[in-house]
């Protein structure tokens, strides 16, 4: 059973605890004055950071835990402020003390540990990663984050969904359009409202554009960790005008504001034209990168994910699929009906990665086609009822989680998972048997979010 | 690798052929002689994220693709602060990440200016004020300029800089 989520909601008197799982939702009720549940990390380890993050949040004791160290807070963080609670209500706070974090690391003779960020070498968010090192060998390697930890979940609450929208847009610039479809289907669900497939048509075109978009920036990046930087130069090329085209369909480099319940009409030759245009230029690409042996020494066999530890730790997206598992929230009717085809790879190493995102594109460009269509539909939205509603979105990281409760017309709890929530947990597997000089080259693989991450 | 050269011979260089290239064109051209001449041709960017969404990250690495290319016009994205004249600035300021954002301001060598990118540092983007939000910035570090969007595109960041470049 895949575990999805793992979160917590105050009620009067109580808190609940929801873990939702890939066929059900368990819900655990427990009492504010002795809030202690057990851990479920024994069986699924991904569990632990929800575990930390909801003894961050409430205050909730994860009795038999083993890792018992704050998640979102950090080394300055004030200690027993627990912000989810509904009777924490001050939108400031004032520096503590500085309390060490107790990093994971190996001892002994010889080895010696290297810390690289938060900020880091190039143009990219910040966080943290802790090398154990014997040489240039990578032992071990802790992920740790938050350092964007924005309080999304505390800030949306009480607002409606309609007002909520613009700071839910931009939870995570790079699947901006992703988030907006798991709320869109919220809206929906909130309103009683069937979606006309015109407007599902639009919608999905432009979650395909944002997931070229992010796909072709990695085929130039992660080539460039390798040192093959020729590929950067033609990728970037070809995401600069994938995102110039999504300017000329929503009016934003990013779609920002770009999913509503109004279709335009879109110019429809010429996005073909740019399709058809753009299917060459892969074509050209792939038989080009396939040809450079050099590049493949690196590439094969580096950062290899096993099949095991993606069902261990519930891997979702590229990672998961890269390792050979069909998992993809696009394996549904409505996208195989126009065109999808599940793209998954065996080795689970970069390699198998660069293959799924260069396939990926392939593939949603097909779909892209099948979605174009001359429309101006336009829906009103119903009236919002109150109610616990929950969407999901594949994003271009993998499956996004997102689950709102209405109360009173406004959100009562806001929770989203990225699915880079899940995948950050697994990148420390990816790093025995290889060099240091080979993790920017995993990493960029995986590509995953710390903006989503961090909320 | 034959055919990447075979391609690149019949095509030849990517340029583009729009109103907005002679615009692009007269801007990189104040630029440059600009950083010529206050920061003898060279001018490095240490740019710091204290929380951003990413969107401002992407479009600062979109200026370094073929269409606009900013390190020919001598301005630089450096790995250290160290090496740095300004620090490019973007994202919430969070509670987590501002020890860290002032820590590297002070590794940058006088004389040294700060400079906000996005609607983030100065609390125009729709995120509120929570607990774990410290911008604007402008509390923290002296700002001397502000390049405005959400996110801007290259071509703004190009005019944010050049603006910088003109004021001081």
């Amino acid at each position: 059973m895949r575990l999805i989520a793992r979160y917590a909601k105050e009620r009067e008197g109580t808190f609940e605890i929801v873990t939702v799982f890939e066929s059900e939702t368990q819900r655990e009720t427990i009492s504010k004055e002795n809030p202690v549940i057990r851990t479920l990390a024994k069986k699924h380890p991904s569990a632990i950071w929800f575990e930390r993050k909801m003894s961050d949040d409430f205050g909730i004791v994860i009795e038999d835990a083993f890792d018992k160290r704050p998640l979102l807070h950090q080394e300055r963080f004030p200690k027993a402020i627990h912000p989810m609670q509904k009777a924490f209500q001050k939108n400031t706070l004032d520096f503590a003390e500085f309390t060490p974090y107790k990093y994971e690391a190996i001892q002994g003779d010889g080895v010696f540990q290297v810390s690289v960020g938060p900020i880091h070498a190039g143009i990219i968010e910040p966080g943290h990663f802790h090398f154990s090192q014997a040489g240039e060998d990578m032992l071990h390697q802790e992920v740790r984050h938050f350092y964007k930890y924005r309080g999304i979940e505390k800030m949306l609450e009480g607002k409606t969904l309609l007002e909520a929208k613009p700071v839910i847009e931009r939870i995570s610039g790079n699947e901006s359009i992703a988030y907006q479809t798991a709320w869109r289907d919220i809206v929906c669900q909130a309103a009683g409202m069937e979606l006309p497939l015109s407007l599902r048509k639009r919608h999905a075109f432009l979650l395909e554009m944002e997931r070229i978009i992010h796909h072709l920036t990695d085929l130039g990046f992660i080539p460039n960790d390798a040192g093959f930087g020729a590929a950067l130069a033609f990728a970037s090329k070809l995401s600069e005008d994938a995102r110039r085209q999504l300017q000329n369909v929503t009016g934003h480099r990013f779609g920002f504001d770009a999913i509503g319940f109004e279709n335009k009409v879109l110019d429809i030759s010429s996005l073909y034209d740019y399709l058809d245009g753009l299917q060459k230029d892969i074509a050209f690409f792939e038989t080009w990168i396939m040809d450079i042996p050099s590049l493949w020494d690196r590439f094969d066999t580096t950062g290899i994910l096993q099949k095991a530890d993606v069902l261990k730790y519930d891997t979702v997206g590229v990672v998961a699929r890269a390792s050979g598992f069909s998992l993809d929230r696009r394996s549904e009717p409505f996208y195989l009906e126009h065109g999808f085809e599940i793209q998954t790879e065996q080795s689970g190493d970069v390699a198998a990665r660069f293959k799924v995102r260069l396939q990926e594109v392939k593939n949603s460009i097909v779909m892209m086609k099948h979605f174009l269509e001359e429309d101006d539909t336009h829906i009103d939205i119903e009236k919002i009822k109150d109610g616990d509603y929950t969407a999901f979105a594949e994003s271009s990281l993998g499956e996004l989680f997102m689950n709102i409760e209405i109360k009173d017309g406004v959100i009562e709890r806001f929770f989203v998972r990225d699915p880079s929530f899940m995948n950050w947990q697994t990148l420390h597997l990816m790093m025995p048997n290889n060099i240091i000089a080979d993790f920017p080259l995993i990493n960029k693989s995986c590509d995953l979010s710390y903006a989503g991450n961090d909320l | 690798m034959i055919q990447f050269w075979n391609k690149r011979v019949k095509e030849g260089i990517l340029t583009e052929d729009t109103a907005l290239d002679k615009e692009l064109e007269a801007i990189k051209r104040e630029i440059k002689e600009n950083v010529k001449k206050k920061f003898a041709g060279s001018l490095a960017i240490r740019m710091v994220d204290s929380g951003s969404c990413n969107a401002c990250e992407a479009e600062c690495n979109a200026l370094s693709n073929p269409y606009y290319d900013l390190e020919r016009l001598g301005i630089y994205f450096v790995a250290s602060p160290r090496h740095a004249d300004v620090m490019l600035l973007n994202g919430l300021m969070t509670f987590n990440m501002t020890p860290h954002v002032l820590d590297a301001y002070k590794q940058i060598p006088e004389p040294k200016w700060v400079i906000t990118l996005g609607a983030c540092p100065v609390m125009e983007a729709p995120f509120e004020k929570t607990f774990a939000v410290k911008a604007p910035a402008a509390d923290h570090l002296p700002v001397a300029h502000h390049i405005p969007g959400c996110p801007p595109e290259p071509l703004e960041i190009i005019r944010g800089l050049l603006e910088f470049l003109k004021k001081i």
